[in-house]
C-alpha cells in the first residue's frame, strides 16, 4: 500500500460514482431500445407471415381463375375451328352433288358456331376491353391478362419479404442490443470492484470500465444508425 | 439530543424498507410488461390462426365458385347448340336433341345452379359474375369469412404500445432501486442526498407506470 493510499482512502470514488451513474442511465436506455427493436421484430414476423398466409390464397385464387378463363377461351377456339371445318366439308359435299351430306354439315357447323358464339360471350378474354382483340384476325392479349392477373400475388410477395428482412433486421438489432447490456453489466461488475479495492488499483479498474463503457455507447450509435 | 450513529442506524432501518418495497414495486412491473407482451403474443397468435382459417376457407369459396362456373359455362354452351338443333328442319336432328334435352340437360342444369340457371349472375358485358358467386359462398361461411385478424393485430399493438412506455417507468423504478441501494452503503451526508434521489426517481417512476396503465386501460375500453 502506497502512502497516498493510506493518506485518502477515499481517492477515485466519485469518479466511480458518476461513472455508475453514467452506467445506469446507459443501461435504462439500451433496454428500452432493446425491447423496442423486439417489439418491433415481433411485429414485422406477424406482417410476414400474415402476408405468406394471403400469397397461397391468392396464388389459388389466380390459379382457379386463370383455369377457367383460359378452358373458356379454348372452347370458343375449338367450337370455332370445328364449325369452320364442318362449314368446308359441306361446301364440299355441295360440290360433290351431295345434298343429304350438305345440309347435315351445314347444320352440324351452325350448332358449333352456336356453341362458339356462347363461349365467346361467356369469355373474359374476349369481352373485357383490356384484353379483348380488335378484330376476328388478333388474339385477346394474353401476356397482358397474366400480367394483371398475377400482379397482386407479386405485390404480397414484395410485401412478404419486406417484412420478413425488416423481422431479421430488428432481431439482430435486439440480439446486439442483449450483448451491449451484457457488456454494461460487465461494466458494473468492474465498477463495484472499484469502489471496493485500493484507490492505487481502484483507477486501473475505473479505466477497464470506462473502455468497456465506451465500446457499449459505440456499439449501440452503430445499431441507431444503421 | 440523538447521536449520530443512532440516527444512522434508524436511517438504515427506513432504507431497508424502502428497498424491500421498491424490490416489489421493481418485480410487479417487471411481471406486467413481461405478461404485456405475452399478451400481445397471444392476440398475434390468435390473429395468425385466424388468417389461415379464414384464408383456407376464402380458397375452397373460390375453388368451389369457379368449379360451378365452369359447370355453367358447360350447360349454357351445351343447350345453345342444342337449341340450334331442336330448330333445324332435320327430323332426326330434332328427335337426337329431345334425347339430349330429356337425358343429359337435367343433369348438367343440376350442375349449372345457379349460375347458368339466373340471368342474374351474368354480367352487362356477358361473362358469369364469379365474384357474386364467391360473395355468396362466403355468407354462408361466415362462421370462419367474419373471422377478422386485423382486429386481433390491431389489439396486440395497444399491448405493445403499452409494454413500450411501460418499461420506461419499470426502468426508472429499477434505477431508483440501485439508487436506494447506494444509499445504504453510502456515509450519512451523501446517504441523505442519494435516498433523496432514489425516492425522487420511484416516484416518477411508479406515477409514470400507473398512468400509463390507466391511459390503456381507457383506451382499450376497459381492459387490462
Amino acid at each position: 500500500m502506497n502512502k497516498s493510499d493510506i493518506s485518502n482512502p477515499e481517492r477515485g470514488k466519485t469518479l466511480v460514482l458518476v461513472l455508475t451513474l453514467l452506467n445506469t442511465v446507459l443501461i435504462a436506455a439500451v433496454s428500452a431500445l432493446q425491447v423496442d427493436a423486439t417489439i418491433r421484430a415481433n411485429q414485422a414476423n406477424r406482417d410476414s407471415q400474415y402476408y405468406a398466409v394471403q400469397f397461397t390464397g391468392s396464388l389459388i385464387q389466380t390459379g382457379a381463375r386463370s383455369d377457367y378463363d383460359l378452358n373458356t377461351y379454348s372452347m370458343l377456339l375449338t367450337n370455332t375451328q370445328e364449325a369452320l371445318v364442318a362449314e368446308y366439308t359441306a361446301m364440299q359435299r355441295q360440290n360433290a352433288n351431295d345434298q343429304q351430306g350438305f345440309e347435315a354439315l351445314t347444320l352440324e357447323s351452325q350448332i358449333y358456331q352456336a356453341r362458339a358464339d356462347r363461349a365467346g360471350s361467356l369469355s373474359f378474354l374476349m369481352t373485357d376491353p383490356a384484353y379483348a382483340p380488335a378484330s376476328d384476325q388478333v388474339l385477346p392479349n394474353i401476356t397482358a391478362y397474366l400480367s394483371d392477373l398475377n400482379s397482386y400475388s407479386l405485390e404480397l410477395v414484395q410485401k412478404q419479404n419486406d417484412a420478413s428482412d425488416a423481422y431479421h433486421r430488428w432481431n439482430n438489432k435486439s440480439d446486439s442490443y442483449v450483448a451491449v447490456l451484457t457488456m454494461l453489466a460487465i461494466a458494473f461488475f468492474l465498477l463495484g470492484v472499484a469502489q471496493m479495492v485500493q484507490p492505487s488499483v481502484r483507477l486501473l479498474f475505473s479505466s477497464f470500465a470506462i473502455g468497456v463503457i465506451s465500446i457499449g455507447i459505440l456499439w449501440t450509435l452503430i445499431l441507431l444508425v444503421f | 439530543m440523538e447521536k449520530p450513529k443512532e440516527k444512522d442506524n434508524r436511517l438504515e432501518v427506513w432504507i431497508a424498507i424502502l428497498i424491500a418495497l421498491v424490490s416489489l414495486t421493481t418485480a410487479l412491473a417487471t411481471w406486467r410488461t413481461a405478461s404485456l407482451g405475452s399478451k400481445a403474443g397471444d392476440l398475434i397468435y390468435q390473429g395468425l390462426l385466424n388468417a389461415v382459417k379464414r384464408q383456407a376457407a376464402a380458397n375452397e369459396d373460390w375453388r368451389r365458385a369457379y368449379e360451378e362456373a365452369g359447370y355453367a359455362r358447360d350447360y349454357l354452351v351445351n343447350l345453345d347448340g342444342l337449341i340450334v338443333q331442336e330448330n333445324s328442319t332435320d327430323s332426326a336432328s330434332q328427335e337426337h336433341a329431345a334425347q339430349l334435352r330429356t337425358y343429359l340437360l337435367p343433369g348438367m342444369e343440376s350442375l349449372a345452379t345457379p349460375l347458368g340457371k339466373d340471368p342474374s349472375y351474368l354480367t352487362p358485358e356477358g361473362w358469369l359474375n364469379v365474384q357474386k358467386r364467391f360473395d355468396e359462398l362466403e355468407a354462408q361461411s361466415s362462421d370462419l369469412s367474419s373471422l377478422d385478424p386485423l382486429a386481433s393485430f390491431s389489439q396486440a399493438d395497444t399491448y405493445y404500445a403499452e409494454q413500450r412506455w411501460l418499461v420506461l417507468g419499470t426502468i426508472l423504478i429499477t434505477v431508483s432501486l440501485f439508487w436506494l441501494g447506494l444509499s445504504q452503503l453510502s456515509h450519512l451526508r451523501s446517504r441523505i442526498l442519494i435516498l433523496v434521489l432514489g425516492v425522487f426517481v420511484y416516484g416518477i417512476g411508479l406515477v409514470w407506470s400507473l398512468g400509463v396503465e390507466f391511459v390503456f386501460f381507457i383506451l382499450r375500453g376497459g381492459v387490462l
